[in-house]
């Protein structure tokens, strides 16, 4: 284990916890017909979070680190996982503004040249087929929704 | 025999040309999947719930959800059986429960022997998948006509068994596994609440109103959890896989394979009816059995078919033992399994004693497509082993981007708001560090799945006791089911403080 980690996760876990008791103190403590209220399973279960965080926290000084590979991503990885998890955000934005087949061909296509740059015709290919595909699939055929294209394309 | 009858049914229904296709689809799909290194059983079935809802929209609602259930129950043991192809050919198990078959089924195919690993592992499955098969047909009733005599108290207690057995087993710390749970649980309080009417949690966000979809939640911890690793840990190198040579047996692979065959799908079938079991553990413990049995135990480790035969068919057959409690009790022992529940509760279809009786035609044409679907796994992967081996060679490159457009397009196809996209992204997240410090998520989806009829229950209960906790010890059988998930909880701890190996589920 992670020592490290696992304090901050117990903090936080805990603070989850506390947050849940706190919200069910705010709910109504009785149901119409039964003394028991929406309140006591969440309120009983924060609780059993809390204390479970306090274990996970002692536990934590007690068990000595289990010598674990700290095999933090290099730095490559770490900026492709950035870049790609930017442009998951940006499709995110744009899916409805754009329209799906737009957005999502653009998203492969930065994302394919993100995963490893060049081999272009394939890329545009593969994106291509994907997001009209699926496109045509969900919406022609299955009489799906999904965002189609915007307005200023098709007039 | 009533079930034979029913069963005879559920065979009208599987056989219907669109849910032979169904069947078929999901278990290619499923076969890839498991194949497929970085997804694995559970976002596979994830990932497919969005579709097979698309795909089943123009049917009435019990056609719709037999027709879905029959394709992800396919997803299901196909993933199961495509494990098991990476095992053998590439030493790197596709998930957890082919761990054990990489010790022997990788040696045989350094040997040239792939084909025969690949053939007696397809055969094995089959075998197995028919044994749990009659399990199932055998258990079904008897077993639903004993959990009708339930009521609240004892489903709630069985549910918290189910619950702890899960944890108990789960992942390196029980701590760990059990702050999952607990966290699954709060976040399935959030939304409006179902006895009383008030908003929980909601901030008073309508879009919190539903509560968190439990398909966003898992796509994003399990799938894009798992993309997310991938990329990060930089799996997206490419290994080559072995070359696969002839896919036959001689009578001699035969011989050697058939008891283990025989006794690695019993034995798989009762571990996995047990809730928090599991593929992985029935894998291991037939190992450790065949091992201790054989006459040359020395052969293990090296090439033995022994060695793949048995732990294959035994983590086949508790795939299909762990429908057991799934349909019966409605309650789901592993990750995967409380995925399809999920996917039940989304047709309407409330998995439990009552699902023979009030869904016989989607809970026997499921049992029926299931063993139709073993045939199919078995027809399929004996000439297309060699195809199935090819897809490991998918380029990352636009693997991980499709997971991830795979993922938003069935997020948004279901739930059509961007806010359940957004969720999704933060579980992929939350998914990723947490199984990166050893923090089991099946638990987290069970614990979403169950938890709003764990309140149900306790509530109802509660009621009818006037707010007196002790009605759940007064009653004999919640009592003994309480005891049961205590004894569970502790027994593996106390193994554990005393210096022994206790074997886990990594994931199932």
């Amino acid at each position: 284990m992670n020592p490290a980690f696992d304090r901050w996760a117990a903090l936080a876990f805990f603070a989850v916890g506390a947050a849940f008791v706190y919200g069910s103190l705010q709910l109504s403590h009785t149901a119409y017909g039964s003394q028991v209220g929406p309140d006591v399973f969440p309120m009983g279960l924060g609780a059993v979070l809390m204390l479970l965080d306090v274990r996970l926290l002692v536990d934590t000084f007690r068990l000595r680190p289990s010598g674990e590979k700290d095999a933090k991503g290099n730095q490559a990885h770490l900026r492709q996982f950035g870049a790609l998890l930017l442009s998951v955000v940006v499709y995110i934005g744009l899916l409805e503004t754009l329209g799906y087949v737009l957005s999502t061909f653009g998203f492969l296509l930065a994302g394919f040249q993100i995963m490893e740059r060049g081999k272009w015709l394939s890329s545009v290919m593969i994106a291509a087929v994907f997001s009209i595909g699926v496109y045509g699939l969900f919406v022609g055929v299955l009489q799906g929704t999904l965002p189609g294209f915007p307005t200023w394309l098709t007039g | 025999m009533e079930s034979l009858e029913y069963l005879m049914k559920g065979f009208l229904v599987a056989f219907q040309w669109h849910n032979l296709l169904f069947a078929f689809v999901g278990v290619l799909i499923g076969t890839a999947v498991g194949v497929l290194p970085g997804i694995g059983p559970m976002s596979g079935v994830a990932l497919l719930i969005p579709v097979s809802a698309s795909l089943t929209a123009g049917m009435g609602p019990e056609e719709a959800a037999a027709s879905s259930i029959i394709l992800l129950a396919g997803i299901y043991y196909g993933a199961m059986y495509g494990g098991s192809t990476t095992s053998i050919l590439l030493n790197t198990p596709g998930e957890s429960s082919s761990v054990v078959t990489a010790l022997d089924g990788y040696q045989m195919a350094r040997q040239g022997r792939a084909g025969n690993a690949l053939a007696i592992a397809a055969i094995g499955s089959f075998v197995a998948g028919v044994v749990s098969l009659i399990g199932l047909v055998l258990l079904a009733q008897p077993l639903s006509e004993m959990a009708l005599m339930f009521g609240p108290a004892e489903y709630f207690s069985l549910m918290v068994l189910g619950l702890c057995a899960v944890s108990g087993l789960a992942g390196r710390s029980m701590t760990k596994a059990l702050i999952m749970t607990v966290f699954g649980l709060l976040l399935g309080t959030i939304g409006v609440d179902n006895v009383s009417g008030v908003a929980r949690f909601t901030f008073d966000q309508p879009v919190l109103y539903q509560g968190l979809e439990f398909l966003t939640v898992a796509v994003g911890l399990f799938a894009l959890g798992e993309v997310f690793n991938t990329v990060l840990e930089g799996g997206g190198e490419n290994e080559k896989a072995g070359k696969v040579g002839k896919v036959t047996l001689s009578r001699q692979d035969l011989k050697q394979s058939a008891a283990p065959i025989a006794r690695g799908s019993l034995l798989g079938f009762f571990i996995g009816t047990l809730p928090g079991a599991g593929a992985t553990m029935a894998s291991f413990f037939s190992y450790i059995t065949e091992k201790k049995w054989s006459k040359q135990p020395e052969r293990f480790g090296k090439g033995a078919i022994e060695g793949v035969a048995g732990p294959e068919s035994a983590n086949n057959a508790a795939s299909g033992g762990a429908m057991i409690p799934l349909l019966t009790l409605g309650i789901p022992g592993s990750g995967t399994t409380a995925i399809l529940m999920g996917a039940l509760i989304m047709y309407n279809v409330q998995p439990g004693p009552l699902l023979f009786e009030e869904h016989p035609y989607v809970a026997w044409g499921l049992i029926a497509s299931m063993f139709i679907g073993n045939v199919m796994l078995l027809v399929l992967n004996y000439p297309l082993v060699k195809v199935f081996a090819r897809i490991i060679d998918t380029p990352p490159k636009y693997l991980i981007p499709l997971i991830i457009a795979i993922s938003i397009f069935g997020v948004y196809a279901v739930q059509v708001n961007l806010f359940d996209l957004i969720v999704l992204v933060v579980c992929g997240l939350l998914g990723y560090i947490l199984a990166r410090h050893d923090y089991p998520l099946a638990p987290v989806v069970l614990g979403l799945v169950l938890g709003p009829m764990i309140e149900y229950n306790m509530r109802r209960a509660l009621t009818a006791s006037d707010g007196d906790f002790s009605i759940f010890v007064e009653k004999p059988i919640s009592l003994f089911f309480l005891l049961a998930a205590l004894l569970w909880l502790t027994v593996p701890w106390l193994m554990k403080a005393r210096g022994k190996r206790v074997v886990i589920n990594e994931e199932a």
